[in-house]
């Protein structure tokens, strides 16, 4: 198998969210040579980035998406192994605190966030939901956080966001974060009302919005 | 520059420059025409829909000749239930009647669920016989499936929206299945009895409010009470414009059920039998009323062209380009019913 099918086959594993293909695809990428972070790059991200699009465009669900998350974060999992038995580092994107804010129990869509968040290599933090500023920032200072993410689905939960950026101003420590709004909802002009870095649209827009906020801070 | 007063999806009152609206419209339509995968609306049904946005006057109408007759749902009790004033269903259809002059009367029960109404179905049913006997208009019965009344505590099956996240896929959809055989059941069980209390119709409000499988649920049910009783109408109001996917695999005559958008909803509820297709389109709060209104517009307007059967948009609060807000308001209401008359070709509201 050369690189080109190395790549496809893990492609494939995660649009089919077949754990099997993905093993073959590492396996045959050993036998080859082909460098694991490689196929990583090219392969199984490329793979999830696809996904993302096809959920976001209504072709595939949320089990689909679940199962494909598992096939990716098992394949991650094993490359992790390989470059820590090589005596390589791994190291993570960036990390993101996420949490859906005080008022508002809806968990789904921002797990679905988290899901393909961990897919993307980001370390990501998930304080669950109803979840007080104070908590989120608490844990943002503890982990040393590169991203705030927070969702809501109901409109009178949105000024929870606000109050967010209002207290990190408040508080001396809004430059240190960048942050990430989303939630039914949300829109782009409540993100720029209230000051917020980013709006996510959906899981996958979220993905690409964090890994552009980690690729400008990290390169 | 000359500003137009219009509102924003949460009912707050903006003002807009005719481009400002112009653009909304046209970033309304090509949002509705991309996510379904349909055409846009035209350059002039473009145009008109801001002809009604920006007409002088609170209050709009469309031509005498083009007005359509109206259905509800259990939100039609406004005196006994929301406005807590002691009168009997019975009589507040009668009020619907000859005062009002409503079209039709939809009578439902606080506990707004065919699961919940099951163990008190006979009392219902006495209700609905009271309606019948005193009332010209039809009377429908109407409540939803609601498939979440199916998990535990409430319910004998695990909750499939705390398997899912937690990657046990096959249980969280043999949790819906099961689920569902339970709600075809207790809607069946209501519709008998509805049946012999000589109601007009059925609603089967908010269809797919627990996703595919709910929406599912009801189709098989909506098959089964149109063979069963072909003179009782089925009204079959959906949940929303995008079938949720919490099971993903589901199919109605060989369609995938998830993901379908109101055209491919109608198709699927005409043929299980339904006598008329409610879509339901949720409002964006945070986008104006041209973008709401031109969005919906665009998905109703394929909708009708696509099916046979009456299609009664949902319109009120927060669906059909109407505001979130629990007092509607009457310029937007009126301004949003004609757009749906004149471009999207409805037949009933």
């Amino acid at each position: 198998m050369d690189e080109k099918e190395v790549y496809s086959l893990a492609i494939e594993a995660i649009l089919e969210a077949d754990a099997d293909k993905a093993n073959k695809a590492l396996d045959s990428a050993k036998t080859a040579g082909i460098p694991f972070i490689n196929v990583l790059n090219n392969g199984f991200s490329k793979g999830m980035e696809e996904f993302g699009e096809m959920f976001s465009s209504g072709e595939v669900f949320l089990p689909q998406l679940i199962v494909s998350a598992k096939v990716m974060s098992g394949a991650a999992a094993r490359i992790e192994e390989d470059i820590l038995a090589s005596g390589g580092k791994i190291q993570k994107k960036g990390k993101a605190v996420i949490a859906t804010v005080a008022g508002d129990v809806h968990d789904i869509g921002k797990g679905i966030v988290c899901t393909m968040l961990r897919a993307a290599g980001i370390e990501v933090y998930d304080l669950g939901r109803d979840v007080q500023v104070d908590a989120i920032i608490a844990k943002s200072e503890e982990v040393e956080a590169d991203i705030i993410g927070t969702s809501t689905l109901l409109t009178h939960c949105m000024a929870e966001q606000l109050k967010l950026e209002d207290e990190l101003k408040k508080r001396g420590i809004r430059d240190k974060y960048r942050t990430v709004v989303g939630g039914a909802p949300v829109t782009r002009k409540w993100a720029n009302k209230i000051g917020a870095d980013y709006y996510g649209n959906d899981g996958n827009d979220g993905v690409k919005v964090c890994n552009e906020i980690l690729n400008k801070k990290y390169g | 520059m000359d500003k137009y007063k219009t509102r924003m999806g949460d009912g707050s009152i903006c003002y807009q420059t005719a481009q400002e609206i112009r653009e909304d419209i046209e970033s309304g339509v090509a949002y509705a025409a991309k996510k379904a995968k349909i055409e846009p609306l035209t350059k002039e049904e473009q145009d008109r829909i801001f002809e009604i946005i920006t007409a002088p006057g609170y209050i709009t109408s469309v031509d005498v000749e083009k007005l359509v007759v109206s259905t509800t749902d259990c939100g039609a009790a406004p005196f006994c239930r929301e406005g807590a004033i002691p009168v009997k269903r019975s009589v507040e259809a009668l009020i619907h009647e000859r005062a009002f002059c409503s079209d039709s009367y939809d009578l439902g029960f606080t506990e707004y669920t065919y699961k919940a109404i099951k163990p008190i179905v006979r009392y219902e049913a006495q209700e609905m016989r009271n309606a019948q006997q005193q009332n010209v208009m039809p009377i429908l019965y109407g409540a939803m499936p609601n498939m979440g009344f199916y998990t535990q505590p409430d319910g004998m099956f695990e909750n499939w929206s705390e398997l899912i996240p937690a990657g046990e896929i096959d249980r969280a959809r043999a949790a819906q299945e099961g689920a569902m055989e339970n709600c075809i059941k207790d809607i069946l069980a209501v519709a008998d009895e509805m049946a012999a209390a000589g109601a007009d119709g059925i609603n089967l409000d908010t269809c797919g409010a627990s996703g595919d499988t709910d929406f599912l649920a009801s189709l098989r049910a909506t098959e089964e009470i149109s063979q069963k009783y072909p003179n009782m109408g089925i009204m079959f109001g959906a949940a929303g414009e995008f079938v949720l996917g919490m099971h993903g695999k589901l199919t109605y005559d060989g369609k995938r059920i998830a993901g379908m958008w109101p055209h491919q909803q109608g198709e699927v509820v005409q043929k299980a039998g339904a006598a008329i297709y409610g879509p339901a389109m949720n409002t964006n709060c945070n986008e104006s009323f041209a973008w709401n209104i031109s969005r919906v517009t665009t998905w109703v307007k394929k909708t009708t062209e696509t099916i046979d059967i009456p299609v009664h948009v949902n319109c009120g609060m927060g669906v059909g380009g109407i505001c979130m807000t629990e007092m509607l308001p009457v310029d937007v209401v009126c301004r949003a019913d004609m757009c749906l008359i004149e471009i999207g070709k409805i037949d009933g509201l």
